[in-house]
């Protein structure tokens, strides 16, 4: 048995490695990093003479209440908030929904991938601004004046009101956001859709045959063989989607959805903060979805190692 | 084995398509019996083609699109210059070249496009004193050219290491080495996802509406502001995206099958 060499003594020679290696070309670029760095800081400082004002903006990430003494969160955390909300109902709206779409793609009735597919190219070629306002106009001018979500809500008790806060964000704003998610799931399921059928595409075509062989009609074919086997290689670009699903929600706050995009514009129409809340902004996107990211990978790997495929391929090889 | 289906066995398939296609139709052009939405269509065609006392001109939405292919045009060729300069610090032996291209792609792919919109038009905007059609089509060259550089390397990835090795043995330097053998043959692999890169650039230059850059999508909102014919205007507008990116995803999927095709041989 070979002993893989010690995490530190990887970390070491990857350092060496790094400065045996520099040379001059990545001081030249260095110096022109170090130099457009410096030239940024010039302008900024000196000839937009801008001021930072950073107190400001920590007021609207966090701030202490003296009212109820305690800490509450501000515009900007609400918004992350409403973003990780929409985020995670809109993708598991969107599942079912790309499963269906994948369902109908990999069908074996003409009319099935037709439908699938033109809802697929009419979706995927739109751009999602498009789709989110023509949602937004749908559902709040046909759909929630039939289904009214206001009056709805009057009748319930105020403990399943709090859940249905805690899940969905304020209630005022409860009819726009539920629009917003239903855009999205629509946006995702289509890519969503992709995945799944590429994972149901890449399952052996011996075991359809075998199913087949065994009398499973389509469903049970679907539901014993085909999914079980499919869901290892739908999982990691599906959790992947849910980073892009983050991304993707930014562009709700065109219609107003107080998610952190939007209450990043709000809140330099009130302080003309420009600079530190893009910042800001951007960072929370990022370490947001760095995390995720991050995560899914960890999980990835773990996935990888615990499955009883590389034992099952060695076994397929070696015959 | 899968069988070609006969024509008399997806005939009623095909009729039940068509049925479904009628229904669509009639939907949207059927009149507020059909759909309870009183669909005024006739007073389109004079944002897309407008007669003035001078003669023809072309309406607002036909501007925007031509603003929103400009756009598009314009950010494409700059990605893909951005792209391989991307892919080619991140293939370089140099440290810092690598890390400022793994930098930039990773931030670039983690961050909403509508964020680093706001980002360059707002912050870097002042900074560096650019207009906004400017900011537009920077942001959008340097969200696309992540992508791209990704699909470039890849690309490169992909190529044999047999090529590299046999140029090395012909006495070529490295930049011939990409000049007449890597480059050649990687342009081959990634033009087909290329193409499809550029129908997601057409659709994310909409949000180029959200810095008041008078694309197509602004140009629908000013519309439906002052009309209030907010589908007709909206299906219009998804209408003349899904033209530009339908045709340029038919270019894909054929410069696929094309490719797929040469590389076999």
């Amino acid at each position: 048995m070979i002993l893989a060499p010690s995490f530190r003594y990887r970390f070491i020679n990857r350092i060496r490695r790094c400065f045996t290696r520099w040379t001059a070309f990545d001081m030249i670029l260095l110096a022109i990093l170090v130099a457009t760095a410096a030239a940024v800081g010039w302008i900024v400082a000196i000839r937009l003479q801008y001021r930072w004002n950073w107190a400001t903006l920590l007021e609207h990430i966090v701030r202490f209440d003296p009212n109820t003494d305690s800490l509450v969160p501000g515009a900007l955390l609400r918004g992350l908030a409403t973003t990780i909300r929409l985020s995670t109902w809109a993708m598991l709206a969107a599942t079912p929904i790309g499963l269906a779409i994948a369902l109908l793609r990999s069908s074996r009735r003409p009319f099935n991938r037709w439908t699938g597919r033109t809802f697929l190219e009419l979706i995927r070629n739109t751009p999602p601004i498009v789709v989110i306002f023509i949602g937004y106009y749908f559902f709040s001018e046909r759909l929630l004046s039939v289904f009214d979500v206001a009056d709805t809500l009057q009748g319930l008790p105020e403990s399943t009101l709090f859940l249905i806060e805690m899940g969905f964000g304020p209630r005022s704003h409860l009819p726009a956001f539920l629009s917003a998610t239903a855009s999205i799931a629509v946006i995702e399921a289509v890519y969503i859709a992709e995945i799944i059928r590429g994972g149901i595409r890449s399952i052996d075509h011996g075991q359809i045959e075998a199913s087949d062989a065994l009398g499973l009609n389509r469903l049970q074919q679907l539901r014993y063989v085909i999914l079980p086997q499919a869901v290892r290689n739908i999982l990691p670009p599906l959790s992947g989607q849910f980073v892009s699903t983050i991304k993707d929600s930014a562009i709700v706050s065109v219609i107003s959805i107080p998610e952190l995009c939007f209450q990043g514009t709000e809140i330099i129409s009130a302080t003309y903060l420009h600079f530190e809340v893009w910042i800001t902004v951007t960072l929370m996107y990022a370490v947001l979805t760095f995390t995720l990211s991050y995560g899914i990978s960890r999980l990835e790997r773990r996935v990888r190692k615990h499955s009883g495929s590389a034992l099952f391929d060695k076994r397929m090889a070696m015959g | 084995m899968i069988r070609k289906p006969s024509l008399r066995s997806v005939l009623p398939d095909v009729l039940l398509f068509a049925l479904l296609l009628a229904a669509a139709a009639a939907f949207f052009f059927g009149g507020e019996n059909t759909s309870g939405y009183p669909w005024q269509w006739y007073r389109i065609s004079r944002y897309l083609l407008d007669r003035s006392e001078t003669g023809w001109r072309w309406g607002p939405l036909m501007q925007g699109m031509g603003m929103t292919i400009a756009l598009s045009g314009i950010s494409l060729v700059l990605s893909c210059t951005i792209g391989i300069t991307a892919a080619l610090m991140r293939l370089s032996h140099s440290v810092v070249a690598a890390a400022i291209s793994r930098g930039y792609t990773e931030f670039i792919r983690n961050t909403p496009l509508l964020v680093q919109l706001f980002f360059i038009y707002f912050v870097l905007g002042p900074i560096l004193d650019i207009p906004k059609t400017t900011a537009a089509v920077t942001a959008l060259s340097l969200f696309e050219g992540a992508y791209a550089g990704e699909i470039i390397r890849s690309g490169i990835a992909g190529i044999d290491k047999t090529q590299w090795e046999s140029a090395y043995s012909l006495g070529m330097n490295l930049s011939q080495t990409y000049r007449w053998v890597i480059l050649p043959q990687a342009i081959r692999r990634v033009l087909p996802p290329l193409t499809s890169q550029a129908v997601s650039l057409v659709k994310d230059s909409s949000l180029v509406s959200a810095i008041a850059v008078a694309d197509l999508t602004l140009q629908g909102q000013i519309i439906i502001a002052d009309t209030f014919l907010t589908f007709e205007i909206w299906f219009t507008v998804a209408a003349m995206y899904l033209i530009v990116t339908t045709s340029l995803s038919a270019a894909a999927s054929w410069l696929e099958v094309r490719m797929d095709r040469s590389l076999r041989r």
